[in-house]
């Protein structure tokens, strides 16, 4: 089944401002990073995806329903956190979410089940009974993701997440994400502007940039090997690369790296070996992986 | 070239203590200042610039006090977390306001030097009202650079910016540090920092946690043994041969390859290339498992 699909997906501002040209793009479920610089399309995307806004043409389909005929049904079985901070400061985390639950067509009884399950899920226990407004940027988040998992949707619209939290909060945050994805089977579309974020838990990679595709594909493809070692020395970096250019190697340096083509399994040899001839302490010997941000370097380049 | 020095620095609000007894000196080159947050790293960033005042303790910029001090603003600029830019302005008028209140000879040029070097000439008749976050970011950066200051301290700059923008803010960073400048960045975003910067101050609960660079930090914590990923083309064999070595402390054999755990770092990494020779067996990959700015900064957190 598809999760998302659309069909030359065209959004203007007043004729005057694009914000998405032309957009063909289907995906399957899973767990789906949408990536792009700021204006390039993304928050267009994600509100055309929930109905909140008609394409000025082209088509699009969600979990198989249009969202423009009929975003009632699309917004029943979507589940959406926005970016920005909208929680009422004086409500408790347990009423909010109890409350949103009830909006998304739950009965009393069940919306108040859902939300302390959705709350437990997000990791809050306790604090859930105390008003919003006291809560940490972290907590914040998390009911925020509560809310959007209370009706128990097919498919989740994240929208950065991980904003403003600290590197312990992050890890949290994005484990969550990715057990939400794996172990409870929901689809997840997570909008970020961390590539190194996306890479660790995202299957599926849209990039997109002024509102054009700009490459769609599995992560795995982004980030396949390459024909370059990596070799890190921990001291000793200029000799190795003096012995390595003696044995007709052909060195290139990066930082602390030192980038040898592989020819064939020989070069492994050869580089182990002078390492072992300078007893030179080895930290890294390494195929380089393609990474996600060279989508965005290489653009850079083209545009200067 | 400046040096910006604390000594036995603490701060407390009340009953609170935000900082607490820090001592460090940051020299030319880029810093990165990282901490969980309320670790106190903006109650820091304050003093420095001369904000507040220490309530033990001395901050001072090549020998002389930040506080109560409005001369360190001639070598001192600071770009803070809160943004507070007026959106009816151009950012070549707001970089001129800044340069006007620096009083320098030639404002007009200053501004027009500072918004070169953040490039953002082709913008700078726009309002920065229309801007983007990283451009909006760029001007205020510009603003605190017009003076040529030798100290530059940002806090959380790389917010809420774009993969592009914030490659762009750190190749900015990097070359103000090249060129001698001290800069000192607070930032969550850890593996960001480890690109532009391998010299870290860690705080913890108002505490300097550690300082210096973060691949020497975790030589340092000998409490933890190294962990590598290894794979060959006989990972068993090998791990015979590794277990046997004393500064090997645990082998693991998993489908995709070795887990090794060393307790000593340089003994273990001279003696693998070694035994791998030796045994005839081709290492295809080693790659340490938590030598990551990452895995250092949540050790350091932990403990």
């Amino acid at each position: 089944m598809t999760l998302i699909a659309t069909q030359s997906l065209t959004k203007t501002y007043g004729g005057r401002v694009t914000a998405l040209a032309d957009l063909t793009v289907a995906v399957e479920p899973g767990i789906i990073g949408l990536v792009g610089a700021n204006g390039a399309g993304k928050s267009t995307l994600i509100k055309i995806l929930l109905g909140l806004i008609a394409p000025t043409s082209g088509q699009v389909s969600v979990l198989g329903i249009d969202p423009t005929a009929d975003p009632a049904a699309v917004r029943s079985r979507v589940g959406y956190m926005p970016e920005h901070d909208c929680l009422p400061p004086d409500l408790s985390a347990a009423e909010l979410v109890t409350h949103l639950g009830r909006m998304s067509g739950l009965p009393r009884t069940a919306a108040r089940e859902r939300a302390s399950e959705a709350l437990r899920h997000v990791g809050l226990y306790e604090e859930r009974y105390r008003p919003v407004g006291g809560y940490s940027t972290g907590m914040k988040q998390r009911v925020k993701l509560a809310q959007a998992l209370v009706h128990d949707p097919d498919l989740l619209l994240l929208d950065e997440p991980t904003n403003g939290l600290d590197p312990a909060g992050r890890d949290a945050m994005l484990a969550l994400v990715h057990r939400i994805g794996t172990e409870f089977g929901i689809s997840v579309l997570v909008c970020s502007h961390l590539l190194g974020e996306v890479e660790r838990i995202c299957d599926t990679l849209i990039a997109i940039d002024g509102g054009r595709l700009l490459r769609a594909d599995n992560i795995s493809a982004m980030t396949t090997a390459t024909d370059v070692l990596a070799v890190e020395v921990s001291e000793g970096t200029e000799e190795l690369a003096a012995r390595l250019a003696e044995l007709k190697l052909p060195v290139a340096r990066d930082g602390r790296l030192l980038l040898v083509p592989l020819a064939d399994d020989g070069t492994y040899d050869l580089i182990l070996g002078a390492v072992a001839e300078l007893d030179l302490p080895l930290h890294r010997l390494d195929q380089r992986r393609h990474r996600v941000a060279e989508l965005f370097a290489t653009r850079e380049l083209t545009h200067a | 070239m400046s040096t910006l020095s604390l000594t036995g620095v603490s701060r407390w609000y009340g009953n609170v203590v935000a900082v607490n007894d820090i001592s460090m000196a940051l020299g030319p080159g880029v810093t990165g200042l990282l901490g969980p947050n309320g670790a106190g790293k903006t109650t820091l960033l304050h003093m420095m610039a001369g904000f507040l005042a220490p309530s033990r303790g001395t901050v001072t910029l090549d020998d002389d006090p930040t506080w109560r001090n409005p001369d360190v603003y001639r070598r001192l600029g600071l770009v803070s977390e809160r943004e507070a830019v007026q959106g009816f302005l151009t950012a070549y008028e707001f970089v001129l306001a800044s340069a006007k209140l620096h009083r320098l000879p030639d404002p007009a040029a200053a501004a027009r030097r500072a918004i070169d070097l953040v490039e953002l000439e082709s913008a700078q008749d726009r309002r920065i009202g229309t801007y983007s976050k990283g451009m909006r970011q760029r001007a205020r950066v510009a603003a605190a650079l017009v003076h040529d200051p030798q100290v530059l301290l940002l806090d959380e700059p790389f917010n809420g910016m774009d993969p592009r923008q914030r490659l762009h803010m750190m190749q900015l960073l990097h070359t103000l540090g090249d060129a001698g400048r001290t800069i000192l960045f607070s930032s969550h975003i850890l593996e960001e920092v480890e690109q532009v910067s391998g010299t870290v101050q860690v705080m913890v609960a108002g505490r300097l946690a550690a300082s210096g660079d973060f691949r020497t930090i975790r030589r340092l914590m000998t409490n933890r043994p190294h962990v590598f990923a290894v794979r060959s083309t006989d990972d068993r064999a090998l791990a015979v041969a590794l277990i046997a070595e004393p500064s090997v402390s645990g082998v693991e054999l998993d489908p995709t390859g070795l887990t090794v755990r060393a307790g000593d770092y340089g003994a273990f990494t001279r003696a693998l290339p070694r035994i791998a020779l030796n045994k005839g067996i081709r290492v295809r990959q080693l790659v340490p498992s938590d030598e990551s700015l990452e895995s250092v900064f949540s050790y350091l957190v932990e403990a």
